[in-house]
């Protein structure tokens, strides 16, 4: 029977369609990579000094160029003479624009501030120690001081860099370790956490419990990965914050151990049905074999079933993981957000989906900071991805294996 | 070995399995007991707060008054909105994985991308539809962009329920239509999407769920703090329920006064995802009967 | 369903070309949203829409023209000047109201005035005890807002003398739970507007001469202007907008509408 040849067209067309749709998620993944790399990696190799300014000193200054964190700590007063950044012995003064009117008066400077760029270029030139922040538009061709110059932002500085000051002026300080150390503390507390407790409740369930229990409580189980993680996070702030500060008499109770106890709760789910899944898998014969030789069921268990099962409840454990350091919302409202390096599991912690969720708003739409906060983004996204093809390997690897 | 030896052996093997066991089953009710505590904490403090009112009036004096009413509307707006998105793409993707891609590596690769999909947290989904829907795109901050967004995050599951409930379906209905002359897609239509549809509707619910619930996607890409106005258009922000919680929760001139508000509004979004949550399990309960009376 | 798409989306072009839109500053949001109330109800013919995200979303919006007014909580800053410059937007700025940053403490605390310079060693890290500073023996907690709030920008430049926070404070994300954990949080210290000190945090006297005078923050000593910690609150809008613009901003301004400045809180211009 000949179909005619509208027919066969539309059927090629729906086709089409078909593969398109097939396609839909590779292509979101692949728009979703290019969206933020193209958003972030302009942060790369640009100067840390904010935008449309510079750093001069006088001309006599031996100095040369600093880098991101001496500009901070000049700033900060922290460092207050030359000598620490290899200048001559020679008392740092610092100059900011505002500063302009404590020294000049108002027909000095000019009505339309037209005669600023001579006031700058004569200020950096008489005062030996000055480092003088002003915008870039003020420096004239024959402007008498030095232009400092600064290293670009590296990536090796950004993941190495211990400072989160993203809007420090004059120069940001972008160094992600604490938020990374932050986020991995706080997702291995988690897991800690609901490793053994998700492990138990999988091997009750799959080789323990009545059916009817099972039945019971899977369902209940499943609805803990229904709730919103934002739920969780006000439980936690509710509840679960005043109850560390008071158990463990912590002047803080938003604590890395806050986000973790929450986030343990809600990886639980994504543990258990995949631990259980793959306990389930063990062959029955294996089972009976152990117990007809005269071992108990819970020595058939440990020394049988979970060897049997462990690369599942390996990928449990990673997913596990994978979860819990994406997780945004029910951290950013209890771990205090502090972004220091972590010592103890008592202390606040900042992570990096928190981060984001917490400064997007508020930072200059393609600026530095914004930039920055975009890799933190492609980061978690590379992260995950590992996480993700690591549990795929894993789980190709066990069905081989099983054959 | 004695037999004294052995029994004290067998006995030490039964005590060690009864410890085991006692924990494991104590572990488990723990588990289950969390669930209950979070829900009975929100339950016993929201239950006093929700009223008519409360679900059908604007905040009012700084949200320490009034209702919810257009952050209900607002997430009724984006789930709304993403299924429009999702849910056809997602279906066909699953029809196209189980029914046409006959290539083995061809659908491992896209499985793995839809894993992969699934596996991407909620925050970088914000970042990506702020990028490409409201700034590249110039949708602003609109109902449009969120869905979209969520849209995007809730195909795998989509995709994924649909090849599952076409994987369910037997083989021998397909062979039966083809023997029948019918084409592969009138087959499609005709036998194997009636069939699968229930389990296709529970995957629709569930993703449902999860849109209603999820906050990080939508912080920059919809999510307005307040508005004095319902949505007119899809090019509007709406305020939605998980956002306002954590509104509630964090901002407010005067948080001691909004905290009941923020208690209500916890019960009505826990409710709205339960509710869906027990629809799909009792759909799906319902379905594998008939398909077994069958 | 494609029907309903499009006249959905005609309806959107239609009501979006009569609206006044601001965006911008949380901080501003209790503030636009109850002067455009009574905008609105003393001029039914007008739409104001209100939404937050930031001062950082309000200003890009205005840069993409997709806001007539934005609200922020601090100055442009350069590259954000350079932007509107670029895309041909020159911007006109208005000072709103003021407002005034109180540094608060848990009621309990014994201390109940600081110098700035006690301050700055309090925010920056140097100060880590309370009986440095006449109170108990107890760890200070510091308490602050998101790096990026227009906040935390005029805290740093006028209370620490643009020395950066020391990288052990915990940021909150909004204002409101810097209210909550100082109330809960016995050492704690935060820093929050007028309009939200309520009874369960202590407001600290401040100092700005040294510890000769010690002024409590309020409306009367924001308003006489002998308190010295007091932030402007802006409105920016592009030149081409101003007639459209301009009825909601004389309103804001007049007697009428500062009078609602002080009612939610802030402190009027005059």
């Amino acid at each position: 029977m000949a179909k005619p040849f509208h027919k066969k067209l539309f059927e090629k067309i729906i086709e089409g369609i078909l593969t398109l749709s097939g396609s839909i998620t590779s292509l979101a993944v692949i728009l979703i990579v290019i969206f933020l790399f193209k958003e972030g990696l302009g942060l790369f190799n640009q100067s840390p000094i904010a935008k449309g300014f510079v750093l001069v000193v006088n001309k006599n200054n031996p100095v040369n160029t600093l880098d991101a964190k001496s500009i901070k700590n000049i700033f900060d007063h922290e460092i207050t003479n030359w000598k620490k950044v290899g200048g001559e012995r020679d008392t740092i003064i610092l100059f900011y624009l505002d500063d302009i009117n404590s020294i000049y008066t108002e027909e000095q400077i000019g009505q339309n501030l037209e005669n600023l760029p001579t006031l700058f270029s004569n200020l950096t030139d008489s005062i030996s120690g000055i480092i003088a922040f002003i915008p870039k538009t003020y420096i004239n061709s024959d402007f008498k001081g030095k232009v400092i110059t600064t290293d670009n932002i590296k990536v090796s500085k950004f993941l190495s860099g211990k400072e989160w000051f993203p809007t420090a002026e004059p120069a940001a300080q972008v160094g992600i370790l604490p938020l990374i150390l932050g986020t991995l503390w706080v997702s291995i507390g988690a897991i800690l956490l609901s490793l053994p407790l998700g492990l138990a409740v999988s091997i009750y369930l799959a080789e323990i419990a009545h059916p009817r229990v099972r039945n019971t409580f899977k369902p209940i189980i499943e609805l803990l990965a229904g709730i919103p993680s934002v739920v969780y996070g006000f439980f936690g702030l509710v509840v679960i914050v005043p109850l560390i500060q008071s158990v463990f008499n912590l002047p803080v109770g938003e604590t890395a151990l806050a986000g973790s106890i929450i986030l343990a709760i809600m990886a639980l789910p994504t543990i258990i049905t995949i631990a259980e899944d793959s306990i389930r898998t063990t062959p029955r014969s294996m089972k009976e074999a152990s117990l007809a030789l005269g071992a108990s069921r819970w020595q058939t268990i440990y020394k049988i079933v979970i060897p049997y099962s462990i690369s599942g409840i390996t990928a449990a454990a990673i997913l596990g993981i994978g979860r819990a350091i994406g997780e945004t919302m029910a951290v950013l409202m209890v771990t205090g957000n502090a972004a220091s390096i972590p010592h103890s599991f008592l202390e606040p912690v900042r992570t990096i989906p928190a981060t984001i969720a917490a400064e997007l708003g508020e930072s200059s739409q393609g600026g530095m900071h914004y930039q920055a906060l975009f890799i933190l983004g492609s980061i978690l996204f590379v992260i995950t991805l590992i996480v993700n093809l690591t549990v795929e390997y894993i789980s190709s690897k066990q069905k081989l294996a099983k054959r | 070995m004695t037999l004294e030896r052995r029994k004290e052996l067998e006995r030490s093997k039964k005590r060690s399995e009864k410890i085991a066991f006692g924990t494991f089953r104590a572990m488990s009710l723990l588990v289950v007991g969390i669930l209950f505590v979070i829900l009975g904490f929100i339950i016993i403090k929201g239950i006093s707060v929700i009223s008519w009112d409360f679900i059908t009036k604007m905040p009012e004096d700084g949200m320490t008054k009034g209702g919810i009413y257009p952050a209900i509307i607002g997430t009724f707006c984006l789930i709304g909105g993403s299924m429009i998105f999702s849910f056809p793409i997602g279906v066909l993707s699953g029809i196209y994985i189980n029914e046409y891609a006959s290539n083995g590596l061809v659908v491992r690769f896209i499985r793995l991308m839809t894993n992969n999909l699934a596996g991407i947290p909620s925050i970088v989904f914000g970042l990506f539809g702020m990028s490409l829907f409201v700034n590249t795109l110039g949708f602003g901050d609109s109902i449009i962009a969120g869905s979209l967004t969520l849209g995007l995050m809730t195909l795998p599951i989509v995709i994924r329920t649909t090849e599952e409930a076409l994987k369910s379906v037997d083989n021998s209905f397909r062979q039966g239509s083809y023997a029948l002359g019918a084409t592969k897609l009138q087959t499609i239509r005709r036998v194997t999407l009636p069939i699968a549809y229930p389990n296709i509707i529970t995957g629709l619910i569930l993703s449902i769920g999860r849109v209603s619930g999820e906050t990080a996607p939508i912080l920059f890409t919809v999510a307005a703090y307040f508005l004095p106005k319902l949505p007119h258009s899809i090019f509007d922000q709406v305020m939605a329920l998980p956002y306002h919680l954590y509104v509630l929760a964090t901002s407010g001139t005067n948080i001691e006064e909004s905290r009941p508000m923020a208690y209500g509004t916890a019960l009505v979004l826990i409710m709205i995802v339960l509710f869906l949550n027990l629809i799909a399990n009792a759909l799906r309960k319902y379905f594998s009967k008939k398909v077994k009376m069958n | 369903m494609k029907r309903v798409i499009i006249s959905v989306i005609v309806l959107a072009f239609a009501i979006n070309s009569q609206a006044q839109r601001i965006k911008g500053s949380d901080t501003m949001l209790p503030l636009s949203q109850k002067e455009a109330e009574t905008f609105m109800k003393n001029n039914s013919s007008n739409k104001v829409t209100v939404t937050g995200g930031g001062s950082g979303v309000g200003i890009a919006a205005l840069i993409d023209g997709t806001t007539d007014l934005a609200q922020a909580s601090r100055k442009l800053k350069m590259d954000e000047k350079i932007k509107l410059q670029e895309a041909g937007v020159t911007y006109k700025e208005v000072i709103a109201a003021y407002d005034a940053l109180a540094v608060v403490v848990n009621p309990e605390n014994k201390v109940g005035q600081l110098t700035r310079e006690q301050l700055e060693g309090i925010f920056i890290g140097k100060i880590k005890n309370w009986k440095e500073v006449g109170g108990d023996d107890a760890k200070i907690i510091v308490y602050s807002r998101e790096t990026s709030s227009g906040t935390y920008e005029f805290f740093k430049e006028h209370v620490m003398n643009k020395k950066n926070f020391a990288n052990d404070v915990l940021s909150m994300p909004a204002t409101g739970a810097i209210i909550q954990s100082v109330s809960q949080t016995k050492g704690a210290i935060g820093y929050v507007g007028l309009a939200y000190i309520d009874k369960s945090i202590k407001a600290l006297k401040v100092s700005y001469d040294k510890g000769k005078t010690f002024i409590a923050p309020s409306m009367e000593t924001a308003k006489n202007k002998t308190y010295p910690v007091v932030r402007p609150l802006y409105y920016y809008y592009s030149s081409k907008v101003e007639a459209k613009v301009k009825s909601y901003l004389d309103f804001v301004l007049s007697t009428e509408g500062q009078k609602i400045v002080e009612q939610v809180g802030y402190v009027p211009l005059k």
